[in-house]
């Protein structure tokens, strides 16, 4: 960890930054950021490796899977609890973003998921059509 | 204190925990001239409390039933270390009656009350039973034997929704649920059970009538080792997510002198009828100047040190002096609180996405020092942040004079604070401190879920900022900057561009 002073427009900023498998964290003005080495992209939204596909059901965490609570075939509502899974001691449940009937489900009970794995799928109302 | 510090040699404190509180155990030692002894599991070798122990015994793998949950295996290791005292911390097997009386007959001292008193006060149930007789309030419920699904939904629908289901052997959150209707009543009674089974052994929950704008305020209490109690007064734990607390702090902004009073007394009262020895807290729901009791805990508390703040105080070193009956406890007519002390819970988990848990090595750690400024760390920077365990990096610990000057004093202190490597909650307890529900201290325990249940929104970079990240980035460059990545990579699958953390 490295402490940095620079000017920006007259103003003296000073913080800290470390470089750590391409990524670069910095920290000023109470504030952390990461940065990826070389990308020019900025303000991507925090996802975590969540899928924005309503139609599916993606592990917010790394964790183990508890309980199938919606299997395949399950006529669901946006809300209704899928799948519930453990992290850190605690549990979770991974709910429905969308109404549809579950199509597919792709882990089971007692299963280690890494982060951003597609657990299910919900066949959106809409697409049944 | 009575006695500043222990004579006898032979002393030795075994320390059955782990991260920052096996830290906070291990200085009180040292300041009583106590060497220690760390149980530790596999992974904790890389920790800051094994390092600063004096002996280390490994007592098991990582997950929590192999190690820190086995009472032989702590019994085993204490006793080959030739530990004399065993300190269960909080957490793990800190309030569990079988172990304190395992300790026993292996001929070592238990920091804390009896296996007896542990195992009245302890389990919910018969807690709630025994504070029944000593006359104080409690929230409607059932606590029965009977645990099977068709009942529990049954007294859920009795009592009426709102209904927590709780784990009778718990705490921190771990099996507790709120039921909103009796749809989802028989999945989360389920989900309790399973978790409370995890994470304690014992699957029994209770239930109770959910109090939706209450506060949580707890009371101190201290016996020593002739039965006299005292209380430290309050702590008020009300800013909680997922029935875990966050940010505590004492005094309580919330109660007029007579209510504070009461329960103080209440609290005397119920730890003196169990002939109560050592610290141990009462908790409380308070709601339209009412109170229930919520449960006791016979053991150190997570956000002790907001007492001792108020107080000057030291509730570790009283422990262990208990313990070895050195010390008599302060007269209840020493213990004026002066000033505010608040604590800030510091997690490895990300503010911007629901709060999730992160994990990973600690590339930096700065802890900024300043008068009135404390913090309870069980890692150093190279240190990694497991799911193994809690994801609790570190507790920041602020006093000042008054409440207004103590939440700016954390607000600068969680802005200097640094943390790289894994995200964290700093940006989050920064808007929780910075709301006008807290700042004016009428927050109750929907706060969390009334205004922040899905964490924060995402931010933009400043210009500043994004010309900060650029310097750095060309000294990283121009190899001008240390710690440049040389040993493995961290996982970083949510590192695209810039990210607030």
């Amino acid at each position: 960890m490295r402490i940095i002073e620079i000017e920006v427009n007259g103003k003296t900023v000073k913080g800290y930054a470390v470089m750590r498998g391409g990524v670069l964290w910095t920290h000023a003005n109470g504030e952390t950021w990461t940065t990826e080495t070389g990308s020019k992209r900025r303000g991507g939204k925090a996802g975590g490796g969540l899928s924005q596909n309503p139609g599916e059901i993606a592990a917010p965490m790394p964790g183990k899977i508890i309980k199938i609570s919606a299997p395949e075939g399950t006529v669901v509502k946006s809300g209704d609890v899928i799948i519930v899974m453990e992290a850190m001691k605690m549990e979770y449940t991974l709910k429905a973003q969308a109404s549809g009937y579950v199509s597919e489900i792709r882990a089971q009970a007692g299963d280690q998921v890494t982060l951003g794995a597609v657990l299910a799928k919900i066949a959106v109302e809409s697409e049944k059509k | 204190m009575a006695k500043t510090g222990v004579k006898n040699s032979e002393v030795k404190l075994a320390i059955a925990n782990r991260g920052e509180v096996a830290v906070r155990i291990i200085l009180a030692a040292q300041e009583l001239g106590i060497p220690t002894v760390l149980l530790h599991s596999e992974v904790d070798v890389g920790t800051r409390a094994y390092r600063m122990a004096d002996e280390k015994v490994c007592i098991g793998p990582a997950t929590t039933a192999d190690s820190y949950l086995r009472i032989d295996r702590n019994i085993e290791g204490a006793k080959a270390a030739g530990a004399t005292m065993v300190h269960p911390g909080f957490g793990f097997l800190s309030e569990n009656a079988d172990f304190a009386q395992a300790c026993i007959d292996a001929g070592l001292i238990f920091v804390g009350p009896k296996p007896e008193t542990i195992r009245a006060l302890g389990d919910k149930i018969s807690a709630k039973q025994l504070i029944e007789k000593a006359n104080v309030p409690t929230v409607p419920g059932y606590a029965g034997a009977d645990q099977s699904l068709e009942t529990l939904v049954a007294h859920a629908q009795r009592i009426g929704y709102p209904v927590i289901v709780k784990a009778a052997a718990g705490g921190g959150g771990r099996g507790m649920k709120v039921i909103r209707s009796k749809a989802e009543a028989p999945e989360l009674i389920a989900s309790a059970q399973r978790e409370a089974k995890a994470a304690f052994g014992s699957a029994v929950v209770f239930l109770e009538k959910y109090l939706d704008h209450a506060k949580h305020i707890e009371f101190q209490v201290f016996g020593d080792f002739t039965g006299r109690c005292v209380h430290l007064f309050e702590r008020e734990c009300t800013v909680q997510r997922r029935h875990q607390k966050i940010v505590e702090e004492s005094l309580s902004p919330s109660l007029t002198p007579e209510l504070r009073a009461q329960m103080a007394a209440a609290a005397v009262g119920l730890a003196e009828k169990a002939g109560y020895q050592g610290a141990g807290t009462v908790e409380f729901l308070v709601q339209d100047g009412e109170f229930y009791f919520l449960e006791m805990n016979t053991r150190l508390q997570v956000e002790h040190p907001v007492t001792e703040m108020v107080l000057g105080v030291d509730l570790v070193k009283a422990q262990i002096l208990t313990a070895l009956k050195a010390f008599r406890i302060w007269k209840q007519s020493e213990l004026t609180p002066r000033g505010h002390s608040i604590e800030c819970r510091v997690y490895a988990e990300d503010s911007y996405n629901r709060g999730l848990p992160s994990t990973g090595e600690l590339l930096g750690l700065h802890w900024p020092e300043g008068p009135g400024r404390r913090y309870e760390v069980g890692f150093e920077a190279g240190d990694e942040v497991t799911a193994y365990y809690d994801p609790m990096i570190a507790k920041v610990i602020v006093w000042d004079e008054d409440r207004p000057r103590a939440i700016r004093k954390m607000l600068r202190t969680l802005d200097d604070s640094v943390i790289f490597g894994v995200k964290t909650n700093l940006p989050y307890l920064k808007a929780i401190l910075s709301h006008p529900d807290f700042v004016e201290g009428t927050m109750t325990t929907q706060f969390i879920s009334k205004y922040f249940p899905e964490g924060l929104e995402s931010q933009e970079p400043t210009e500043e900022m994004t010309q900060f990240a650029q310097a750095a980035m060309k000294m990283v460059d121009a190899g001008s900057a240390g710690a440049v990545g040389s040993g493995r990579t961290i996982e970083t699958p949510w590192a695209q561009g810039w990210r607030f953390v």
